[in-house]
């Protein structure tokens, strides 16, 4: 089993895809020694003019998304769906198609290197040798409960071993953030699940089998949890029965992607979702006849409707199509949970699918199922947890910080002072891919390998009711000269010794990997294998193991209705006219900002490109005397940010959005001194569930008098009718 | 007397009897303007990227690009369904025969148009006359590496299959033709003809509401064709006579 | 000369001097003495001349080849075209010089031919136009070109490949019709210049002789030499005219078989013909005025006279055109076609809507103004600026069909405005190069058809019956 296997020999072992037919089993385990071969002395198998296709998981967020990469002759060409993986299908969206323009990025870390502090970049190349031995120096120097780790939301992989390693030598879990999670309000959403129902976990809203939907500020076809499968079940609930159209309502103050989609969006109020829920929920209630359950009982839908600044016809609408549907569901998210009040909306949101009675039902809502190899659900750090870590890590109780996946230093709110801690850490180790703030304002980088180079698997949190364990297998050898931080803990831990040693007792990353997946072997899945080798090679040929039905948590709450809820009014930090909306970019999400074709990829609701933008309602922007591609300045208690204008016709009068994404004032040369970050201006207001309250910020506008022209895709004169005159 | 209809164009494309020829159908009800069809496609398609000032000013090279426009004002305001917007493939092309070079072909085998881009000279009346602007010109050299540098890096991932176009060439939408002979090749070699779905354009197969449908329009079977077929389509612009190749299903 | 026949001492002139001294035709002078002054007139450069010279050499330098060769080696992207304007300026000024060039054709051709006596002294001038003018299209097509170093791809060389031009694309009629136009003109410049060269070499010297000598191909003036010029130039100047006419209407043709609102217009061949004749017409009056004011001996040849007969063709030209703008816009407004009226709001009201106001009152309103005047289009000065504003508002005319046009199409998501980049230096260079070539011509050949003046003396002259003086015209031909 530690004989060495050359890539050749691997490839061949691995290969899979619509023209590979041979089925490769038992031939002994896969090969880590990945080396990169030259043209011409390319496998024998590699044609000039044929491809071969590897499975791998997607890395560009944590949704685990299957693809099959298309390589020829050692290159990655093209990334499609993987049509097993359940969570996909064999879609993509836009970002896993550009993950290419990561892996052949021209501005990654290339080497490992040393450098000082919030330096320029690349200050001193090491040795891969001289790496291992600083992190095994870190291991072996500081009391274990003083290291630090920090990780992103994927790999699951990298968790579990850091969690491992942590949990052996006795160092504190492992935090795990990521900004989409914070976006997405997850610890609200999971921690309302827990309030009403009883049952942790992250509930999964069957959009596809719905036939009225009720979205509350949920962005699901944009990036929220698991954007490529919500947008395959809203493609379900529109044409899954060929005569009945599935309709779709939004509530949310601006129209997004996923507003733009829906057959009403409905404007109200930032922060009076949940009141909207509650109050449609009533007129339901009312409807069906009966008791009105405890839940509903105090909210009068007149007054809530005067509250939201939305006619109570619009809401009595949607009560009589939900009377009509047969299966209706309500979705809460976005900014709706981003507010002061956002868990009080999520159970709102959720006490209503009780009254729709949709628990476990087609269209309705489930508990996603653990992921094959998991024991219980592993909530990502809520803004509120990563203050406490920033707490800790100012009070000088972490001593060494190992950083991966994750690019904090960008993502999180200015104030909460997460760079000021950073530098408080004596010493802070990066295994980012590419340049990004974190990794600048760190001691050492040892880049990790790209997604596409990578080993490892991906559990599936949400997205489809069948339990998933995404699989994820290099598909070219490296290009650079990087190395699998896996590798490099693993290789540390065994130079360290001691306990270390003992924590990690595996050759390498692939080792570890199939100890993880042994407990898989012999159970029905997506296929059977009797033992670990033809396990693992199928794992790589399938790009994952995952059961063959549905096997959802029942939601077994009965009382969900009669639980009183505590309607809590949001509240709004600051001082200013205006509420702000951030809101993450369709296209570029958390880290598409150094990927050019993302970059050139246009808005779907602004069609702007290759910058940052601040959207404010024509009527206001008239008020205001501020014209498209004004510089203003975004002014709130926690500090000041500057963009232009685009005047957007489809968001409230009193709110102004911006999208996250751009701002980076490090991450390569496409993403560098381009747009502005919304987190700049974000404070540290939490909701009750300790995520952030980024929705619930009070802005005022002010003109800069500078211009910069936005690039649009779109005419403004076709589109605006800008230039044509009074008549158009 | 009997009039044949197709002679006089009055039909729409799915019509026109030919052999051969391959079509689209976009759901616009489906689409959500996520933009992964011009992700996939510049992917596929090795399609430069033009950076800010140029895409600003209309010099963006998607092949396939999603239009939305407003209706009403606020708070009664509306977007109008995505539209993705690629060659239409015309059956009548206006952009074939105003080419002096004959850079602009109607090819015979899979009834689409194609672009030769080493024989144009860059005129761009092609693009002129298209009624549907998705011709999109090399304005530049995007993709030399002695202008960018960072080509070289990138250009590892660039697609064997299609050609890189160079400065004063025009491109468009080749319906991935490269993936129509590779997928035909293998059927011949196998002795039997191309199944419907057994491959897709770049743009259908990254769509993940599976809006686009791509297929053998002349084969009444086929999927693209039955959905062409349906109630509400729909052709741009069809009252010029240009015979598009792509159906569009409109609202609900 | 006219000024030294004056009779000062009386207080008004006798009716026969002041006939001599607004004809050229009735105020002959001794053939010898005449080609003195033509040979005068080439010879003569002052320190002014080579000042204007140098500087528009620089011009051309940096207008037309560096930046040339900046927008082969970088690509169209330094122009201003975009998606939709894929043309620009360089189409504007393509049709612009073609325009230009049709005047001198329509001067010495159809006058020739309609045997209008006032064209004699400047048909060269405005056949120098011709020529030239056309240089200057070609550069302006080429320009245009993406890959320009490929351009011979859309002549029909025979190759093994057997691969052809399109000949159903309206450019390659274009590219034949000006080609033709080009050698035609030339050879319609050449012809009539042959007894002027000949004449100038029998009185220069040194290079200038072998210059002429060579040129001259041996016209030595024999009866049957002058028989074979009169009948070759009777044969040209029927043969010019339709190539003239098909030219521009080609020309149109670019615009009018595409399919875009706006351009799809049955009316554009003679609107391009006669808006072609109105710059034409606006330059020869510009040329004449400057070569009257500047080149010696001049003011003999060019008389207000023929400022006047211009003027009078200029504002028939003009009421022509406006004849065929106002049909051309009715028809299309009528037409009701969405993208065509959204099209012809845009003129107006977009924001280049200052240059369609602009094109009709330097086209029309104003030539209207000051044309009828006889004495106002007799004053060099004044009928110069008439002509100057009408070039700018034909190349206005030209830029609103164009890439203004251009901005609207059937896909509102993709209007958009165009701004020129590139286009300005090349634009200018080649209006430098023009003058420039004209100027180089100027010394080098005799700018006025000497024999024609000469033959116009000899058909004219003044009879006196009684007190009246009569003006009889013979016809030699």
């Amino acid at each position: 089993m530690s004989e060495k296997i050359s890539r050749r020999d691997f490839l061949k072992l691995a290969s899979v895809g619509a023209a590979t037919t041979a089925v490769l089993t038992g031939c002994g385990p896969a090969s880590r020694y990945v080396t990169r071969e030259p043209y011409t002395k390319m496998p024998e198998y590699t044609y000039n003019g044929l491809s071969t296709y590897y499975a791998t998981t997607c890395r560009e967020c944590a949704a685990a998304c299957g693809l099959i990469v298309r390589t020829m002759q050692g290159r990655a060409i093209k990334v499609e769906g993987n049509k097993g993986n359940p969570v996909n299908l064999g879609k993509t969206c836009a970002r896993g198609q550009a993950t290419l323009h990561g892996l052949y990025n021209p501005d990654r870390v290339e080497n490992p290197v040393q450098q000082g502090r919030a330096k320029n970049f690349a200050t001193e190349a090491m040795t891969w040798d001289a790496a291992v031995q600083v992190v095994a120096d870190a291991f072996k120097n500081n009391d274990p409960s003083e290291i630090g780790f920090l990780l992103g939301m994927a790999p699951d992989h990298l968790f579990d071993l850091v969690s491992d390693l942590a949990k052996s030598v006795g160092a504190p879990a492992p935090v795990r953030f990521g900004v989409l999670s914070m976006f997405e309000s997850r610890a609200t959403l999971s921690k309302a699940a827990e309030n009403l129902l009883g049952q942790s976990g992250m509930p999964f809203f069957d959009v596809g089998g719905s036939d009225i939907v009720l979205s509350f500020g949920a962005n699901f076809l944009e990036t929220w949890l698991s954007p490529v499968a919500y947008t395959r079940g809203f493609a379900k609930l529109r044409r899954g029965d060929p005569k009945h159209r599935g309709y779709f309502i939004q509530f949310e103050s601006r129209m997004s992607l996923t507003a733009s989609r829906a057959d009403e969006w409905i404007p109200i109020l930032p922060g009076t979702e949940g009141l909207v829920a509650l109050a449609i929920g009533r007129l339901v209630a009312e409807a069906k006849g009966g008791a009105v359950p405890r839940a509903f009982a105090s909210v009068d839908p007149a007054a809530v409707a005067t509250q939201a600044g939305v006619s109570l016809e619009k809401l009595e609408h949607a009560a009589t199509l939900i009377l009509d549907a047969q299966h209706p569901l309500a979705i809460p998210g976005g900014a709706a949970l981003g507010q002061s009040n956002g868990l009080f909306t999520a159970e709102a949101v959720l006490a209503f699918n009780a009254l729709l009675d949709n628990f476990n039902q087609t269209g309705g809502v489930y508990l996603s199922p653990l992921a094959p190899n998991q024991d219980e659900y592993h909530r990502p750090a809520s803004a509120q947890e990563m203050t406490d870590f920033i707490e800790k890590m100012k009070s000088g109780a972490v001593k060494v910080l190992f950083v991966h996946g994750v690019n904090p230093v960008f993502e999180l709110p200015k104030s909460l002072g997460f760079a000021e801690a950073l530098a408080s850490v004596p010493q802070v180790i990066s295994f980012a891919t590419f340049p990004d703030e974190t990794a600048l304002a760190s001691d050492y980088i040892f880049p990790d390998h790209h997604g596409l180079e990578s080993w490892g698997y991906q559990r599936v949190v949400t997205g489809t009711t069948q339990s998933t364990l995404s699989g994820a297998q290099p598909v070219v050898s490296p290009y650079f000269n990087t190395r699998a931080t896996a590798d490099v803990l693993i290789a540390a831990a065994q130079s360290a010794g001691g306990k270390f040693a003992e924590a990690l007792p595996f050759a390498d990353e692939v080792d570890f990997i199939q100890s993880k997946l042994a407990g898989l072997v012999g159970q029905e899945g997506s296929f059977l294998a009797p033992e670990i080798n033809t396990f693992a090679a199928y794992f790589q040929q399938h790009g994952g193991w995952w059961k063959k039905d549905a096997e959802t948590q029942v939601i077994t709450a009965s009382n969900a209705l009669s639980k009183s809820l505590k309607v809590a009014p949001a509240e709004f930090a600051g001082e200013g006219e205006f509420y702000f909306l951030p809101f993450v970019s369709p296209t570029l999400a958390e880290a598409g900002a150094n990927k050019p074709w993302l970059q050139e990829l246009a808005d779907p609701t602004t069609t702007v490109m290759w910058n940052t933008w601040v959207e404010i309602n024509p009527e206001t922007a008239h008020e205001l005397h501020l014209e498209n591609d004004d510089v203003v300045k975004i002014i709130s208690e926690a500090g000041e940010v500057e963009a232009p204008v685009y005047v957007y016709p489809a968001i409230r009068p009193d709110t102004i959005a911006m999208p996250f994404g751009q701002g980076h004032t490090a991450y390569g040369r496409y993403a560098q001194g381009r747009g502005a970050n919304p987190a700049d201006v974000l404070g540290q207001h939490f909701n009750e569930a300790g995520d952030l309250a980024f929705a619930g910020m009070r802005v005022k506008v002010e003109k800069t008098g500078v211009k910069k022209i936005l690039s649009r895709l779109e005419s403004r004169i076709g589109v605006y009718g800008e230039g044509m005159g009074e008549e158009h | 007397m009997t009039v044949d209809l197709n002679k006089l164009h009055a039909v729409g494309a799915i019509a026109e009897e030919a052999e051969g020829k391959w079509g689209m159908v976009i759901d616009q009800d489906l689409c959500t303007g996520c933009q992964a069809c011009v992700a996939a496609c510049a992917m596929e398609n090795n399609i430069a990227f033009v950076g800010e000032e140029d895409a600003g000013y209309g010099r963006s090279m998607h092949w396939i690009r999603t239009e939305r426009f407003w209706e009403g004002e606020y708070p009664e305001v509306r977007m109008t369904d995505y539209q993705p917007m690629l060659c239409q493939q015309c059956g009548k092309a206006p952009c074939e025969p105003v080419c002096p070079a004959f850079a602009t072909v109607h090819s015979q085998a899979e009834k689409i148009n194609l672009q030769v881009y080493n024989r144009c000279v860059g005129t761009r009346y092609c693009a002129n006359n298209c009624p549907y602007q998705v011709r999109s010109f090399n304005w530049r050299d995007y993709q030399d590496s002695r202008i960018r540098p960072e080509i070289t890096i990138l250009a590892n991932q660039f697609n064997p299959d299609v050609t890189v176009r160079r400065r004063g060439v025009m491109e468009k939408c080749t319906f991935c033709i490269q993936r129509i002979h590779k997928a035909q090749d293998k059927a011949k070699s196998e002795g039997r003809e191309v199944e419907d779905g057994e491959f897709t354009t770049a743009c259908a197969q990254a769509c993940p509401a599976s809006a686009i449908t791509f297929g053998r329009i002349d084969h009444p079977e086929s999927l693209v064709s039955q959905l062409a077929r349906m109630p509400h389509t729909q052709h741009h612009l069809e009252e010029l006579g240009t015979l598009p190749s792509v159906t569009y299903l409109k609202g609900a | 000369m006219a000024e030294n026949k004056k009779h000062s001492e009386h207080s008004h002139k006798s009716h026969e001097d002041h006939l001599r001294e607004t004809h050229l035709m009735l105020d002959p002078m001794p053939r010898g003495k005449m080609n003195e002054m033509v040979m005068e007139s080439m010879h003569t450069t002052s320190w002014k001349f080579w000042a204007v010279f140098a500087l528009l050499s620089v011009i051309v330098a940096w207008g037309l080849f560096y930046s040339w060769g900046r927008l082969i080696l970088e690509g169209v992207g330094i122009a201003g075209v975009n998606r939709p304007s894929y043309w620009g300026i360089f189409l504007v000024n393509t049709v612009f010089w073609i325009g230009i060039s049709h005047a001198g054709t329509f001067i010495s051709a159809i006058l020739r031919v309609f045997k209008a006596e006032f064209r004699r002294p400047f048909t060269r001038a405005a056949e120098l136009m011709t020529t030239f003018g056309l240089v200057q299209a070609g550069f302006s097509i080429f320009m245009h070109m993406g890959r320009v170093w490929l351009s011979y791809w859309l002549f029909p060389i025979p190759n093994q490949r057997q691969l052809w031009p399109n000949f159903h694309s309206p450019l390659s009629w274009d590219l034949l019709a000006i080609t033709t136009y080009l050698l035609s003109s030339t050879m319609y410049l050449f012809l009539p210049l042959i007894p002027d060269l000949a004449m100038a070499r029998d009185r220069s010297t040194g290079w200038r002789k072998t210059f002429y000598k060579i040129l001259a191909l041996g016209f030595r003036g024999t009866e049957g030499e002058w028989t074979h010029l009169r009948n070759a130039l009777n044969i040209f100047a029927f043969a010019i005219i339709p190539v003239m006419f098909s030219v521009h209407t080609i020309v149109s043709w670019d615009f009018a078989m595409a399919t875009r609102p706006g351009w799809s217009s049955t009316i554009f061949g003679p609107y391009f013909v006669i808006g072609a004749l109105h710059s034409g017409m606006g330059a020869v009056v510009m040329v004449l005025a400057v070569v009257r004011g500047t080149m010696k001996n001049m003011n003999y040849f060019i008389r207000p006279e023929h400022f006047e007969a211009i003027g009078k063709l200029m504002l028939i030209i003009s009421m022509g055109w406006a004849y065929f703008f106002f049909n051309d816009y009715i028809v299309q407004w009528y037409g009701g076609d969405k993208w065509t009226k959204t099209l012809l709001h845009w003129h107006e009201a977009g924001p280049m809507g200052w240059m369609w106001f602009a094109m009709l009152i330097f086209n029309v309103a104003i030539p209207w103004a000051i044309l009828w005047n006889k004495k106002w289009r007799s004053t060099p000065w004044l009928i110069f600026i008439v002509g100057l504003l009408i070039n700018v508002g034909m190349w206005f005319e030209r830029y609103i069909i164009v890439p203004i046009s251009l901005s609207i199409n059937r896909m509102p998501f993709t209007w958009r405005l165009y701004e020129p980049g590139i286009e300005i230096p090349l634009g200018i260079g080649t209006l430098a190069f023009f003058v420039l070539l004209y100027m180089a011509a100027s010394k080098l050949i005799p700018l006025v058809p000497v024999w024609e003046v000469q033959e116009g003396h000899m058909d004219h002259s003044l009879k006196k019956f009684g007190r009246e003086t009569v003006v009889t015209v013979s016809d030699l031909e």
